[in-house]
């Protein structure tokens, strides 16, 4: 039996529902934790959300699969919000189970969740020792510890109101979601406390039983009474009263069964939760609650005699003391560069001065790139290097020829630049982003680059980073071998860089030039620097691919070159450029 | 609603399949011309029997069986059964057997597995004999070949039919009575009940195959607000009680919905309580304004001279109350002056995301249109609005 006090509170969400997740971490900043109860969401489309923590905005990292989260993170994590589809509920479980060794609660929120699904659940989570609410369930609330679910309500006054954040002695146990929700109202508005509050669902075959939530509230050390609200149909009030009479269950019990007025309907008729039916007898209301009450329950027949017999139990209702959340406002803008602190410029979290007085020029702009301030002067040196190797490859390349038009035409700097920049693509500079993609991708999949090659088949062969219009292999490109030389021997053992040169020995024994080039070089020693002297992980080298990093070191240093010919053209001051008849073949 | 009754054309055709019998029946809808549907029977030649599959129980008992139809009497038969109120009517050829030769077969799903129940004495009068009832868990343990020879089915078809009830998402089955002719099997009456949320995974049958409990036909609006249910991630339930109610509920959550019909019970006005109905699971403004609709149109409709409309549930926990009151005073706005000249009371209970502005609109629509009961927060007892609301009934 779990010990609902000592429950763990690292909790993942299947599915987003931000609603309820809002409300979790309200809740969770309310009974004062230091850090946000929801650490992760398991999503498809984005990278992260945002939510509230108290006043502020905090982020949640999202991840497209359960097996993306890393193992640290997985091993930690102790409840699970389910708020996906019903048909996904049963894959979904058994995906958490084996890979969150360590959970202890979980709420499926779903309806429709197919019966056979739920009694697979049921063994599953047996078998680990998981406490399951639902499916069809709002949740489970251990006041002072978690709110798992939607149980309580999803805004911060209705946390207020229901007066949950202190626990009390009274449990409440409901197979209806919003009944459990009007049950802790009756209760604190009764002057008295909740211990714990559980919504089994509506279902035929919630995962845990009523019976099973009676013992969970027996075994708790806080729970002095029970309060439980269940329906027509299914047998469950049979074996709680099995549990009374047995002395299994000691703690005084108040109830309310709804379902009387089926006895209007000439057909039995269906209600609003799955199980509500009653297709024989014993699964009437009347006959459930004659059974209760000859255990020895307090069955009440008018639902709000069960306000009235709380009240002689508890008194006034004293407002609980919480960590109080204010007004707030969702900004417009997420940024981990730069922002002002009280009026003043801050870069990467410190003050622009001292940034810029203890960097040099590659290293802040690296840092920026990156998003965080790098100290490795071998990563910084390289990407000095780099840089100035990029500036300027002559006006006969397409960038440079675009701006070299504009400037002719005219037109101002920012227009001549942009006209080149805007000419960077797959054929001219976009390449060192692609061949970072293609050797991370092979490197970390351990291919063979015989594979590899022919895995560009597709592609019409042509491999990014690899081949050039003049060096070839018996006669190299003089800047690879600079770069190779200044700049392997990293950690990491060159992973990227030796994949690189597999491949290399792949298509020249094919072709002389197919060689590795210079966008290819500095593709791969980027990659290595980064895993070598900041430990990026793969995910987060394929997130630098992804949201072209490697294009930006490119892009920044050939602004450069091209801003120099936007100059040039100006001082030369020629006028407007134009082709001669014999610059164009007209075929009429 | 997870467990739904299948046609008994449907369920058949499934079972034959699966056992490998050959199956022989039309389904019939007595709303449509007949000559069309009733050409194939007539073709294969009588006699027939002709019965309602609308997931009636007790159809013998009922007088909804009719026995040993020639093919030139089909039509006839079908039209004795529709005008009795049903639509659904299953044609099959008769066949010709000894009484005591009907046998019971029935399998069933909970928590414990599923289980196999089985009598030597099956036919109508099944449920006088239940100490001829044998039930038997099916698990690793069963021993098949008792089974077998105990119900004259063979060890692979038992096994098939355990199979096609976990494959096709079966939450009950019955087979009765079943013939054994010589070593194979014919079915006469099978009825299925079907978990629905299972539908997804299932080929064998859709959500067309269901049969309604009752038999009885529904009123426009329950069949719009079934449309609109199944239409949406929501849930909206609508039953028609007494069509000249005095007391309308428009309710939301599955639990407090039927606490409040309990009350209304419990006070001794059931008589008078004219539908049970819910939403839930945060629906939008324009479902509960089309629900709304709905339940006013009945209410209109009614003929009792006092009319009181109860709106209200519990605390709901994301249920967005502005919102879907916002759908229900829109569609009171449409009736307004209806329902004013019919001197109806409103009478609101209700808590959850967005209280305070819902319960103020309402509160002010109410007034507006002077059909105003009361308008409560949960700081009053649902069950005590409830009370208020009936005490407007009284002389």
């Amino acid at each position: 039996m779990k010990d609902l006090r000592t429950l763990g509170t690292k909790i993942i969400s299947l599915g987003s529902h931000p609603g309820i997740i809002q409300s979790m971490l309200d809740y969770s900043y309310c009974i004062g934790d230091e850090s946000p109860q929801v650490v992760a969401i398991i999503s498809s489309g984005r990278k992260q959300e945002r939510y509230f923590w108290g006043n502020k905005e905090v982020i949640v990292p999202v991840y497209s699969s359960l097996q993306d989260v890393s193992e640290e993170t997985r091993s930690a994590i102790s409840g699970l919000l389910d708020v996906r589809s019903a048909r996904r509920v049963l894959s979904g479980m058994k995906e958490a189970l084996e890979l969150l060794p360590g959970l202890e609660a979980v709420n499926i929120f779903a309806e429709q969740v197919p019966e056979e699904h739920s009694l697979e659940v049921e063994k599953l989570a047996k078998q680990h020792g998981v406490l399951v609410a639902g499916p069809a369930s709002v949740g489970l609330l251990v006041p002072g510890v978690l709110k798992l679910g939607a149980i309580g309500g999803t805004r911060y006054p209705q946390l207020v109101a229901a007066n949950i954040f202190k626990p009390g002695d009274t449990a409440v146990v409901s197979t209806s979601g919003g009944m459990v929700n009007e049950l802790i109202h009756t209760v604190t508005s009764a002057g008295l406390g909740v211990s714990f509050a559980i919504a089994l669902g509506g279902d035929r075959f919630p995962v845990t039983t009523p019976a099973e939530a009676f013992l969970l509230a027996e075994a708790d050390s806080g729970t002095k009474q029970i309060v439980y609200f269940g329906e027509l149909g299914g047998n469950d009030e049979y074996v709680i009263a099995e549990l009374l009479k047995n002395g299994k269950v000691t703690k005084p019990v108040l109830a309310y069964v709804a379902g009387t007025v089926a006895e209007l309907f000439a057909e039995p008729p269906q209600f609003g939760h799955a199980k509500a039916m009653a297709s024989s007898n014993d699964e009437t209301a009347k006959a459930k609650k004659e059974a209760l009450r000859a255990a020895g329950v307090e069955v009440v027949d008018v639902f709000g005699d069960l306000s009235n017999e709380l009240s002689k139990r508890g008194g006034e209702k004293k407002p609980q003391e919480h960590n109080e959340i204010g007004v707030r406002h969702k900004s417009l803008i997420v940024s981990r560069l730069s922002g002002d602190v009280n009026g003043d410029v801050q870069l990467l979290g410190r003050d622009l001065l001292s940034v810029v007085n203890e960097n040099s020029l590659a290293g802040l702009q690296l840092s920026l790139l990156l998003g965080l301030e790098v100290k490795s002067d071998k990563l910084i040196k390289f990407t000095d290097y780099i840089l100035r190797l990029l500036a300027d490859h002559g006006p006969y390349v397409s960038g440079a020829l675009n701006t070299v038009v504009a400037a002719r035409a005219g037109k101002d700097l920012a227009s001549s630049l942009t006209a080149g920049l805007l000419t960077i693509g797959p054929r001219f500079g976009g390449a060192v982003n692609a061949a970072a993609g293609a050797w991370l991708n092979g490197a970390s999949n351990d291919a063979k680059p015989k594979d590899f090659v022919a895995s560009f088949k597709d592609n019409g062969g042509i491999i990014p980073g690899i081949g050039h219009r003049k060096y070839r292999i018996d006669s190299p490109d003089p800047r690879v071998k600079a770069l190779t030389e200044q700049f392997s021997g990293n950690s990491n053992g060159d992973k990227y860089l030796n994949f690189a040169k597999g491949v290399e020995l792949v298509t020249t024994s094919k072709k002389a030039n197919l060689i590795l080039n210079v966008d290819g070089t500095i593709a791969a020693i980027m990659l290595d620097l980064l895993e070598s002297e900041l430990g990026s992980t793969k995910e987060q080298l394929q997130e630098l691919v992804d949201i072209e990093f490697f294009n930006a070191l490119f892009i920044l240093s050939r602004s450069t070159g091209l801003t120099a010919h936007y100059l040039d053209q100006r001082r030369h001051d020629e006028g407007l450029l134009r082709l001669s008849e014999d610059d164009i073949t007209y075929i009429p | 609603m997870p467990r739904q009754k299948l046609s008994e054309f449907r369920a058949k055709t499934i079972l034959s399949e699966a056992l490998e019998l050959p199956y022989t029946g039309w389904p019939v809808n007595a709303d449509e011309p007949l000559d069309g549907q009733l050409t194939q029977p007539a073709q294969a030649g009588g006699p027939f029997v002709v019965k309602v599959d609308e997931g009636v129980k007790g159809r013998f008992k009922k007088g909804l069986v009719a026995l040993d139809v020639e093919a030139s009497k089909l039509a006839e038969a079908v039209k004795e059964i529709s005008s009795k109120g049903y639509h659904g009517v299953i044609v099959e050829p008769m066949v010709r057997h000894e009484q005591q030769a009907e046998r019971y077969l029935s399998m069933m799903i909970d928590r414990s597995g599923l289980a196999l129940q089985y009598s030597a004495s099956g036919g109508v009068d099944i449920e006088a004999n239940p100490d001829s009832i044998k039930r038997v868990k099916l698990d690793d343990e069963t021993d098949w070949q008792q089974l077998a020879s105990d119900t004259g089915i063979s060890e692979p078809k038992l096994k098939k039919l355990a199979e096609v009830f976990k494959s096709d998402y079966f939450a009950f089955l019955e087979i009765n009575p079943y013939l054994l002719e010589g070593s194979d099997l014919r079915l006469l009456d099978a009825a299925v009940e079907v978990d629905d949320a299972g539908e997804f995974f299932v080929d064998n049958w859709t959500a067309e195959d269901f049969r309604s409990h009752t038999g009885q036909g529904l009123t426009e609006e329950e069949k719009v607000v079934k449309e609109l249910d199944a239409n949406s991630p929501a849930s909206l339930k609508l039953s028609v009680l007494e069509p000249n109610g005095s007391i309308f509920l428009l309710l939301s959550g599955g639990g407090a919905s039927v606490v409040v019909a309990d009350e209304v019970y419990n006070q001794g006005f059931g008589k008078q309580l004219a539908n049970y109905g819910e939403y839930s699971g945060n629906p939008n403004a324009e479902e509960t304004y089309m629900y709304t609709k709905q339940l006013l149109q009945l209410l209109l409709r009614s003929s009792a001279k006092q009319k009181v409309l109860f709106i209200g549930g519990a605390v709901a926990n994301f249920t967005d109350v502005g919102k879907t009151f916002a759908g229900v005073i829109k569609a009171i706005d449409e009736v307004a002056d209806q329902l004013k000249s019919q001197n109806v009371k409103v009478f609101v209970r209700r808590g959850g995301p967005n209280q305070e502005a819902g319960l103020a609109k309402m509160e002010a629509a109410l007034a507006k249109y002077g059909l105003l009961g009361s308008v409560h927060s949960p700081d009053t007892p649902l069950t005590d609005v409830v009370t208020e609301a009936l005490r407007e009934l009284k002389p």
